[in-house]
């Protein structure tokens, strides 16, 4: 006798069992194999009362404790912060210390002067348009010291100024009915200042009248938390974000206000929305705002209206470019990873940085890259080092390392950098700051209250040697961070 | 028994920290009420040294190179026996014999130029040579180290600097013979000194902070703290909560968050802990004694206390700064009356006033 447990489990495998059923064994080979045990049955049974489990006490409830000696763990009782609070406070950007004191001296950049060689070397504050503007397009860094000082303001330094001077070409250029397109990658040493270089750049662009598109952080872009979405007719296959470009339509239009309200649409777009003729670029834009689905398709538009004869030129930006220049975090419907290059913004902005399109009103293209959080990219490392050495010594420009994994559209995309007779693709390397420089910022941070000391020589040759000569970021660790 | 609290009425801020216990004096017509800060004038710098200038030593260092005195076989009247001259010499007297222009006799020779090219001639010289040839040949010499790995260069592009470029040499040579550097201007700066360089309540606090001994970060906190302070509007001080006598008002503390963190500590600092001496009251009972603490003492356990505080604060945000904010916010409660050390402060104070009876001082003869 077979007790019951042993004798329902031979009974459930006698359906698999062919020798059982001689004569149906050709027939249950074909059969699919089944597990002799299943527990979807018991999932699909329609649930008819809650089941009475023990509900767990909860946290910070008292309960009866059995076990002696054993003190209940002590929580932390206090309510908890509600979802994305505790990433907006880490990512807030406060822009003013009302206990610091107000520059007397500081000047304003202004559309006249912002092109001027005589300001550089000064500390120059930004007008509260271009600050909002700014703002808007998340051209400050929740790490960057802008919530010391009363407002925002920067030094001028010699980058910046050789940044002006590529304004002032683009626009003469212009002028001339010769457009021009200058495509530079900001580099340098950590905290020497790059993301600052690059803000004022666009504080720059936006005081000239220009448009101004941020991409302000690539990592955002690649590292696959938006949606994406195929791009119809695209070959080969590219993908959309198209949230991502939506909430960029809507920093574009913060941003260029003025100028997307008082211009109206000249060419006749296939939409698939209507709009009314001759409506402004501002109720475009809202368009693919409001419509997601529409966002990239707007886009699109906007930078053909864009490159119609009249516009201003564009300056684009993208900060941290690293991110983008390998695979991105998005999977295809092959569940290959997504190249970088692949994804439509990035494409736009890659095509003009490697000079296969050019801007129809000129512009500049100017890309950032970032020592703190960056992917590994030989391809990128070694196009910035050959640019690098092409101009402080072309004699001894570095050779690709044949053991490194070579990125070939990277490659392809960066080529010009190793090209000398292209004066428009480089690299602007960011050093330290000169000593006059470092005194003109060390006598802002003491004008605001900031730095407690006499700024003498000796004081400012003694940070800067602390700076590593001149580092901006670690100038102002030294000086104003109260960091031992 | 009396025991009086002396708060010293309108002392500067930094000698707040010295005030005592005492018993109540006998009256001393000699001594002064108050304390008279008292400097003595300045005087001018006196060094010793000695009266005799040193004179020049009698006997060669081994540094020293030796004396320069002709060969011996220099001296020889006769001369086929006279050795030859130095190969720019040789040159120069050919020269000057056939009238034409020989090289410079001045500049030394130039040894490389000579052998270049001259295979059998590089052979015979020396080994320091040999080898400066060979290392000539390839740019970068074996084992130096890069200059991407040194500080960066202030140009962008160009070569090290280094922060020597238009670096002005000490030109004038110091006054005081002896002496190869000029001596300090008086008083020493306080941060003169290399382990003292930093605020001492700072540094007490890092090293509160500090946690399994990363230092560092502990030091990144306080840097967090104080750009809270700085940053946060100006207390309102409550009046039942007093901070220290003589101390700046309220809306100077943001701007100097270091006066902000010391006042906040130096207020809420006890002035003395109570020691319980075991069995001494009679019956197993402990006798409870007020003992004076030191400055530092006290800004330990007042930094403890608000640190405990702070810990115990709701967390609001995430990442590195949230227990930094909390320190911050809670040294803010202390300034403005807020805070529950206060109470701790004064549970200790009330007890130590109950029990300073059991203070035993030697009889006064």
């Amino acid at each position: 006798m077979m007790n019951s447990s042993t004798c329902l489990r031979s009974f459930s495998k006698l359906s698999l069992d062919r020798t059982a059923h001689a004569s149906l064994t050709s027939r249950t080979l074909f059969a699919p194999q089944t597990a002799c045990f299943s527990t979807s049955t018991g999932y699909r049974a329609q649930v008819t009362s809650k089941a009475k489990k023990p509900v767990a006490p909860r946290r910070g409830e008292k309960t009866l404790n059995v076990k002696k000696g054993k003190k209940a763990p002590n929580y932390d009782m206090g309510k908890r912060p509600n979802p994305g609070e505790r990433k907006a406070q880490r990512k807030r950007i406060v822009l003013s210390n009302n206990n610091a004191l107000a520059v007397a001296s500081l000047q304003d950049l202004s559309p006249k002067n912002v092109l001027d060689p005589s300001i550089e070397g000064k500390v120059m504050g930004f007008p509260e348009e271009i600050v909002d503007a700014l703002r808007a397009e998340e051209a400050f860094k929740p790490s960057q010291g802008w919530g010391l000082f009363r407002r925002p303001a920067a030094l001028v330094r010699k980058e910046t100024a050789q940044l002006a001077t590529l304004i002032k070409a683009v626009e003469d250029a212009k002028a001339e009915k010769q457009p021009r397109t200058i495509r530079r990658l900001v580099t340098g040493d950590l905290m020497s200042g790059k993301s600052t270089l690059l803000l004022q750049g666009l504080a720059m662009a936006h005081l000239r009248g220009w448009f101004v598109i941020n991409l302000p952080n690539a990592q955002e872009i690649a590292f696959a938390r938006t949606d994406y979405a195929p791009l119809a007719g695209s070959d080969p296959l590219q993908y959309t974000q198209d949230t991502y470009t939506a909430d960029l339509l809507r920093q574009i239009l913060k941003g260029n206000r003025a100028f997307l309200e008082e211009t109206r649409m000249v060419t006749k777009p296939d939409l698939p929305f209507p709009l009314p003729a001759n409506s402004t670029l501002k109720v475009l834009v809202e368009q693919g705002m409001v419509n997601s689905e529409f966002s990239w398709a707007v886009f699109t538009t906007l930078w053909q209206e864009l490159s119609q004869p009249g516009r201003p030129p564009i300056m684009f930006a993208l900060d941290a470019i690293a991110h983008v220049m390998r695979n991105s975090d998005y999977l295809s419907a092959e569940v290959k990873p997504i190249h970088g290059f692949d994804l439509t913004l990035i494409r736009q902005f890659v095509d003009h940085l490697s000079g296969q399109k050019t801007l129809a009103n000129g512009g500049i293209i100017l890309g950032g890259t970032s020592q703190s959080n960056k992917p590994a990219t030989p391809a990128l490392d070694h196009f910035i080092k050959v640019a690098e050495a092409l101009q402080s010594d072309p004699d001894n420009v570095p050779k690709w390392n044949p053991y490194l994994g070579v990125d070939q559209r990277v490659v392809d995309a960066l080529q010009g950098l190793e090209d000398p007779k292209q004066k428009d693709f480089d690299v602007l390397r960011l050093g330290g700051v000169s000593k006059p420089e470092a005194k003109a910022m060390m006598e802002y941070y003491a004008h605001s209250g900031m730095l407690r000391h006499t700024v003498d020589d000796r004081l400012v040759a003694e940070k800067w040697s602390l700076a590593g000569m001149g580092n901006v970021g670690e100038l102002e660790r030294a000086s104003v961070r109260l960091r031992l | 028994m009396n025991l009086d609290i002396i708060i010293p009425k309108c002392l500067p801020f930094q000698s707040i920290a010295f005030y005592s216990i005492t018993m109540p004096p006998r009256l001393n017509i000699l001594s002064l009420a108050r304390s008279i800060p008292y400097r003595p004038a300045p005087q001018p710098q006196w060094l010793p040294r000695p009266s005799i200038a040193p004179k020049a030593p009698q006997f060669r260092a081994y540094s020293d190179s030796k004396a320069p005195q002709p060969p011996a076989a220099d001296r020889s009247s006769r001369i086929d026996a006279k050795p030859l001259p130095h190969v720019s010499e040789e040159a120069a007297q050919m020269a000057e014999i056939t009238g034409s222009e020989g090289p410079d006799i001045s500049q030394g020779t130039p040894v490389d130029e000579v052998v270049k090219g001259d295979k059998s001639a590089q052979e015979k010289l020396p080994k320091v040579m040999q080898d400066a040839l060979k290392s000539n040949s390839n740019s970068a010499p074996k084992g130096s180290r890069s200059y991407s790995t040194m500080v960066t260069s202030a140009g962008g592009s160009g070569g090290p600097d280094m922060g020597m470029l238009n670096f002005p040499p000490s030109s004038s040579t110091p006054a005081i013979p002896g002496l190869k550097f000029d001596a300090p201007t008086l008083p020493l700066p306080k941060d003169g000194h290399l382990k003292h360089r930093y605020d001492p309540v700072v540094d007490q606090v890092i090293g509160l902070l500090m946690r399994h001994g990363k230092k560092s970060t502990a030091q990144r906190d306080m840097a967090l703290v104080l750009e809270h302070l700085r940053t946060s509007p100006i207390p309102t001080v409550n009046p039942a909560k007093p901070l220290l006598p003589g101390a700046p008002p309220p809306s100077h503390l943001p701007l100097n968050p270091i006066l902000y963190l010391t006042l906040a500590i130096d207020s809420v600092g006890p002035l003395f802990r109570i020691r319980s001496q075991k069995g001494a009251a009679g019956g197993g009972v402990a006798l409870q004694i007020p003992v004076p603490l030191g400055r530092r003492q006290r800004r330990r356990i007042a930094i403890q206390w608000i640190l405990k505080a702070a810990s115990n604060r709701a967390q609001t945000g995430s990442g590195k700064g949230s227990y930094a904010q909390r320190v911050a916010a809670e040294l803010i409660a202390v300034v403005e009356g807020r805070s529950g050390v206060w109470e701790k402060r004064n549970a200790i104070h009330k007890l130590g006033v109950s029990v300073r009876a059991n203070i035993v001082l030697p009889k006064k003869r």
